[in-house]
């Protein structure tokens, strides 16, 4: 893993290399450099397969930070890249050229997230949220209450408050 | 084309004369797992209607409806869950207080006819609505050691038994804030204690308060139902805790000493700022006769109402039962004045040494006020009703109480014996230990029978009070050596299969007896009506038991009212301060002109 890592940072800035276990790592890249990282790993390091693209909303600091699992078949270890987007911003460069499934994943993160991947094929298009009116669903200041309450129709409820009910049963004057 | 492919047209036909895999989900349906969580069962016996499963639901698909009789302790009000909206998380059986709330492992139910109203499409009342998997043994139950809520109590501290028998020092120490909040944290809100308190007190509004360190904000809530809520939150005989839904697995929460805390937590100077409220006055003038807890609480109300109040008291000091009737261990006389002294802060004239009847006419008070507030409380002692009952040294529970209170010497000797089983005979038997004395308590029944708060018979028998039940008085003689010999029979208890609790009867023969240096009688009070001697009061009715009135104390005489102890069944502070606060309003509806108590106060 640290070979890895060294190789990597020779070539690229890196920030918070964090080993979670023998086999797995994670590391921070520059936006700008995420790309020429990723196709290094895949095309010199033997990182062949893209397992997963996911987000995370770091809402107080105004990020949305992206992780690319990759994972190298030879070594059987995986390797996460990650990379910091604004959230006012978010826009990244695709990477349906280097792995076709990707786009799969791009597409699911422009829907949950509002994260953009500009030409990647059908990314603007829904995968489950099919005619969706609101803000992009994982983020976190998506109020899902209030959403639900807005969009959908409402079955009036039955309820009666028990305090209420023994209020008017047993002491209704006082 | 190769001979496979000629030929798998064959095998799939060969499959058509085998066993098919299909499952038959709604005919034969598999059944769940074990703990499988399907639809919702409810033990309606069990439930009681708190509605902690509504409240928890994340999706709002509870609702409580009315299904049974409504009772203190039981809404009547039962859960009909909404499976259009249940994601089937069981946190409404994971909080159900009382374990009445289920699921089964059934996982179908086929609705027919969807024109139903929307409500009604699967929508059902576990428990109420039959359904086939009401009886199903497997499904998800809470597992054991498994709590959302707190069963436990923190912990009161308390002075230990050896300790506490040599002083009158309070016994109780009260909750600091932290304890407070953690006690407080255990509520779960659901307001089935409310009915129960006789002065139907916001008891979730006042812990929430704590809850959220909003002291004055709790005071406020205690001041709206209870002008004596330092004294409630000591000696309130609690039946709000009784039905809290958390001690049908665990314990209450402890809501009397969380009164208690709210209360020491304000000095006495700023209840006026606090309370401040503009007052407009009427011009009324309203008489309260006894400066009990039911005085005391109409007099505070009326204050608030703008009319003014005078007190007759007959003792020296104003507290009634609260003052000559409870130990100081249990109600230091700081913080009973405390509280009256609020009350007379707000205006009040009280005229103490004053009895009606004695000192001042009926008929005079009827004359110069606009209506009249009595509760002047049980304080005749009933007699034993045995052969030398009129020995120097037999004497009454309460008059030992009272004696102590003015700071006199009750002069017990070292052995005495109460006979009774009620909060008096425990006060008694215990301010005798208090003072050095030995005693005994004799009562007609079992130690379960007894009518005292059980916390006061266990602390009773931790301060090594001896208890004889299931003894029944004959005699009292005059001892040789000056003392007094208690002659006393044991009784067994006959059902007599009636339905009502066994009687205690005398077993033919039996005699004890026991030499003692006092007795003290202590099997109840009655009222005493000199008071109401005078023309004014002809149209006051005296019924079997008491003066006919209607629930708030309203006499057949309209400027009349009565409360407290001679009035109400249960004969406590919260129901005699329940009183006064009821009166208060319907006397302010009297003076107004109005027919019936409009919602002022």
């Amino acid at each position: 893993m640290n070979k890895i890592y060294e190789d990597l940072s020779s070539r690229f800035t890196l920030s918070d290399y964090h080993q979670q276990r023998d086999n797995l790592a994670f590391v921070t890249v520059e936006k700008a450099q995420l790309v020429s990282a990723i196709t290094y790993m895949r095309d010199y390091l033997k990182f062949t397969h893209l397992v997963l693209m996911t987000s995370v909303d770091w809402l107080e600091q105004g990020k949305f930070q992206l992780t690319y699992l990759l994972h190298n078949y030879e070594l059987h270890v995986n390797f996460g890249l990650k990379v910091m987007l604004d959230r006012d911003n978010a826009v990244m460069d695709t990477i349906h050229h280097l792995w076709g499934h990707a786009r799969v994943y791009q597409r699911e993160l422009h829907e949950m997230f509002g994260i953009d991947f500009p030409g990647s094929p059908g990314v603007n298009e829904p995968m489950i949220l099919e005619s969706w009116q609101g803000p992009p669903p994982m983020r976190r200041d998506f109020d899902t209450k209030k959403y639900s309450e807005e969009t959908f129709d409402h079955r009036p409820r039955q309820h009666v408050e028990p305090e209420d009910y023994l209020r008017q049963n047993l002491y209704p004057e006082d | 084309m190769n001979l496979k492919d000629v030929l798998s047209p064959l095998y799939v036909w060969k499959r058509a004369f085998e066993k098919p895999y299909t499952i038959k989900t709604l005919k034969e349906p598999r059944p769940g797992a074990d703990r499988y969580r399907g639809f919702h069962q409810n033990d309606l016996d069990k439930c009681i209607g708190c509605g902690s499963c509504a409240e928890i639901c994340q999706n709002v698909s509870i609702d409580m409806i009315p299904v049974s009789e409504t009772k203190e302790g039981d809404s009547g009000l039962r859960p009909k869950i909404d499976y259009g909206r249940c994601c089937w998380c069981a946190l409404c059986v994971d909080i159900c207080p009382s374990g009445s709330l289920t699921m089964s492992n059934a996982y179908t139910w086929v609705e027919e006819g969807l024109d139903k109203d929307v409500r009604e499409t699967f929508c059902f009342t576990p428990g109420v609505d039959k359904k086939p998997w009401d009886n199903e043994e497997k499904g998800y139950r809470r597992l054991e050691g498994y709590e959302l809520s707190i069963l436990e109590r923190v912990k009161m501290e308390e002075l230990a038994p050896a300790e506490r028998v040599n002083s009158f020092i309070e016994m109780v120490k009260g909750f600091s804030k932290e304890q407070a909040k953690k006690e407080a944290d255990r509520c779960i809100e659901c307001g089935i204690c409310t009915a129960t308190c006789p002065g139907h007190m916001d008891i979730p509004g006042y812990i929430r308060a704590i809850r959220e360190d909003d002291i004055e904000a709790g005071i406020k809530i205690l001041y709206a139902t209870n002008p004596l809520p330092g004294v409630c939150g000591r000696i309130c005989t609690r039946r709000c805790e009784e039905v809290c839904s958390l001690s049908l697995r665990g314990e209450a929460v402890s809501i009397r000493w969380l009164k208690r805390y709210l209360t020491d937590s304000v000095e006495a100077e700023k209840y006026r700022d606090l309370l401040h409220d503009e007052v407009v006055p009427s011009g009324k003038k309203v008489a309260i006769i006894g400066a009990g807890p039911g005085g005391l609480s109409a007099a505070y109300y009326l204050l608030r109402m703008g009319h003014s109040v005078e007190i007759f008291e007959q003792n020296e000091a104003a507290g009634g039962m609260l003052r000559y009737g409870i130990p100081e261990y249990r109600l230091p006389y700081g913080s009973l004045d405390k509280d009256i002294d609020f009350i007379i802060s707000l205006g009040a004239k009280v005229h103490l040494n004053t009895k009606v009847g004695r000192d001042v006419n009926f008929d005079d008070i009827y004359k110069d006020f606009d209506a009249i507030f009595a509760g002047i409380g049980l304080s005749e002692s009933f007699k034993i009703g045995v052969e030398g009952e009129d020995l120097p040294n037999v004497t009454s529970g309460l008059n030992i109480l009272k004696l102590v209170t003015l700071g006199q010497d009750p002069q017990l000797g070292d052995d005495v014996v109460v006979i009774g089983g009620g909060n008096v005979a425990m006060d008694a038997a215990r301010t005798a230990r208090h003072l050095g004395a030995k005693a005994k308590v004799l009562y007609r029944r079992r130690l379960e029978d007894m009518p005292a708060d059980p916390v006061e018979v266990r602390e009773a028998i931790e301060e090594d009070v001896e208890f004889i039940t299931q003894g029944i008085p004959l005699k009292i003689e005059q001892a040789p050596d000056g003392k007094l010999d208690l002659i006393w029979g044991k009784a067994e208890m006959v059902d007599d299969g009636s339905g009502k609790r066994p009687s205690p009867v005398l077993i033919e023969g039996s005699r004890e007896v026991m030499r003692v240096s006092k007795v003290i009688a202590a099997i109840g009070q009655g009222a005493e009506y000199g008071w109401l001697e005078g023309e004014t009061t002809k149209q006051v009715k005296l019924g079997k038991w008491k003066i006919e009135a209607d629930r708030w104390g309203r006499t057949d005489d309209q400027k009349i009212y009565i409360g407290g102890d001679m009035f109400n069944k249960t004969a406590d502070a919260i129901s005699a301060i329940a009183d006064g606060h009821r009166s208060a309003r319907s006397i302010d509806s009297y003076l107004a002109g109005e027919e019936y108590p409009k919602d002022r106060f």
